[in-house]
């Protein structure tokens, strides 16, 4: 009970995205954070508005965080193919130390 | 980034990279910004009289009551980087021993806030400025061109002694504007005489030599003649 | 799940290691800055709202200790005699120096008095040799909160360590 209970809640905070979804991830969050960086500065400057920095930095970096944290679908639509479980190899006889081992 | 901790770890840590550079081209776009500050100030009126430094306290000491004049445009130094000009009038004079350098203090303050700073009571308001600064369109305009100050016969806002407790008939007294810009992020700077890149020096912002005069007597000396002005702070109780 | 049985000697070594790499590397870049700054601390963080409206608490300031002649106007961050606790406040006035010691009188921006009623009993100035310990070149707003957070609810430490442990509990190897 208190396992499988652990289980779901380790699969909430683990995630998993696939190979390509993590590629695109990490793309996202770099582009998306030096963008907010490059924008909030050349805003601020512009209208000499320092706050405006602030906010377009911290509302970049929540966006950003939105985008790239969560599992979103969208990062798993490239699974692998992984092969079939072949049943051969069970039917081998290895040996080791007088003890069958599959 | 396979898993959720790992992206939120990674951006994070990236966040924090950009936020930093962001902080230092801030810091580092106040010194392409030029400086013109000037200022002419006079001095209106000095006595000297005995006092002690507070109520409790035995001892005895001259102080020196410095009023003054001041016209000053110092809006060049606010950019959007700056939070606040500490803004300041010290009097220098030579010290008693040939050995030591000029002393100085400050005897008037005030802390000019800049348009993106939040309102605070030690923040200095010029006077005439109405209380009603939100709702006033004129009081506005004053804060969003600060910096520029005409003050007449200013009083004080601290009366000055020495570290010997004798100021009385000391010669060749210089009151001198100084300033602290405190920015929002990066470097503190303050008041410069001579060109540094874009930032001119402070053009004026010194008086003629004057003296200190002799002692007067209290009794001779009419009580809102020696009168200081207060600032915010001053509501503010205990030191802490 | 955290096994430490299961983890060979190298990779419990390798593991040691990395942590005492960061904790030295850390010290050294805070002794290096020592150095430069010429400062024991070069690096502080806003504890009270004396100096308010220009620092905050929880604001990091950066130190400077090389060229000891202060002048009116800088803002330095002194130990009171006998007490351990960075003050950060203004100069107001200033004596000495030359061959003899250089004299300080502070003030807060946001105390009606000056300092001298901080100081240790009978000392009326500040000696900028003996109790200054820098004068503040650069800021960061906010960064330092942290710090005070952590030592004014302590219970903070419990809840942080809490989420350590949990996440090690929720993490797959």
């Amino acid at each position: 009970m208190a396992d499988a209970f652990l289980e779901s809640a380790r699969d909430v905070l683990e995630g998993q995205i696939d190979f390509e979804g993590q590629r695109l991830a990490e793309l996202l969050s770099t582009a998306m954070l030096a963008t907010a960086g490059f924008l909030s500065f050349v805003v601020g400057y512009m209208t000499q508005n320092i706050q405006l920095t602030l906010w377009i930095g911290l509302i970049g970096a929540a966006l950003t965080l939105l985008a790239v944290v969560p599992p979103w679908p969208s990062f798993n639509k490239n699974p692998i193919d992984w092969l079939p479980p072949q049943q051969g190899v069970s039917q081998l006889n290895i040996e080791v130390d007088g003890k069958k081992v599959r | 980034m396979h898993s959720t901790l790992v992206r939120a770890q990674t951006a994070f840590g990236f966040f924090t990279t950009v936020a930093f550079c962001v902080a230092a081209l801030i810091a580092l776009s106040g010194f392409v910004s030029p400086q013109t500050p000037s200022a002419d100030i006079k001095l209106r009126n000095v006595q000297v009289v005995r006092g002690r430094p507070n109520y409790y306290s035995t001892k005895k000491e001259e102080y020196a009551h410095i009023k003054f004049d001041l016209d000053t445009d110092l809006s060049t130094l606010f950019t959007w980087n700056t939070k606040q000009v500490f803004l300041y009038i010290t009097a220098t004079y030579p010290s008693l021993k040939p050995s030591e350098p000029p002393s100085s203090a400050i005897i008037w303050d005030a802390i000019l806030a800049s348009p993106s700073a939040p309102w605070h009571q030690n923040q200095y308001e010029a006077p005439g400025t109405p209380d009603t600064r939100k709702s006033d369109p004129e009081a506005q305009k004053a804060i969003a061109a600060p910096g520029i100050l005409h003050l007449q016969n200013q009083r004080p806002k601290y009366q000055i002694t020495d570290y010997t407790g004798k100021v009385a008939n000391r010669s060749d007294v210089v009151l001198e504007l100084g300033w602290n810009v405190q920015p929002w992020v990066g470097a503190l700077t303050w008041r410069g005489w001579s060109d540094w890149g874009v930032w001119k020096g402070l053009k004026g912002g010194r008086t003629e030599r004057f003296g200190f005069p002799g002692v007067k007597e209290r009794v001779k000396v009419q009580k809102e003649d020696l009168g200081t002005a207060k600032g915010g702070e001053g509501n503010r109780g205990k030191p802490a | 799940m955290l096994n430490l049985s299961s983890l060979q000697p190298r990779q419990l070594a390798a593991q040691i290691l990395n942590f005492a790499l960061v904790l030295s590397t850390a010290f050294m870049l805070w002794k290096g800055l020592s150095v430069a700054t010429d400062s024991p601390s070069p690096i502080v963080v806003v504890l009270s709202g004396s100096m308010e409206p220009a620092f905050q608490r929880g604001d990091l300031l950066f130190l400077w200790n090389r060229g000891q002649d202060t002048q009116v106007g800088e803002v330095v961050v002194y130990n009171v005699r006998g007490k351990d606790i960075p003050i950060v406040h203004r100069v107001v006035r200033r004596f000495g120096g030359g061959t003899g010691p250089l004299r300080l009188l502070t003030k807060g921006d946001n105390n009606a008095a000056d300092d001298t009623e901080l100081y240790a009993r009978g000392q009326s100035f500040l000696n900028r040799q003996e109790d200054v310990i820098g004068s503040v070149v650069g800021y960061i707003p906010f960064v330092g909160y942290v710090t005070i957070l952590l030592s004014e609810y302590p219970w903070l430490k419990t809840v942080m360590l809490g989420l350590m442990g949990l996440t090690v509990v929720l993490q797959r190897e």
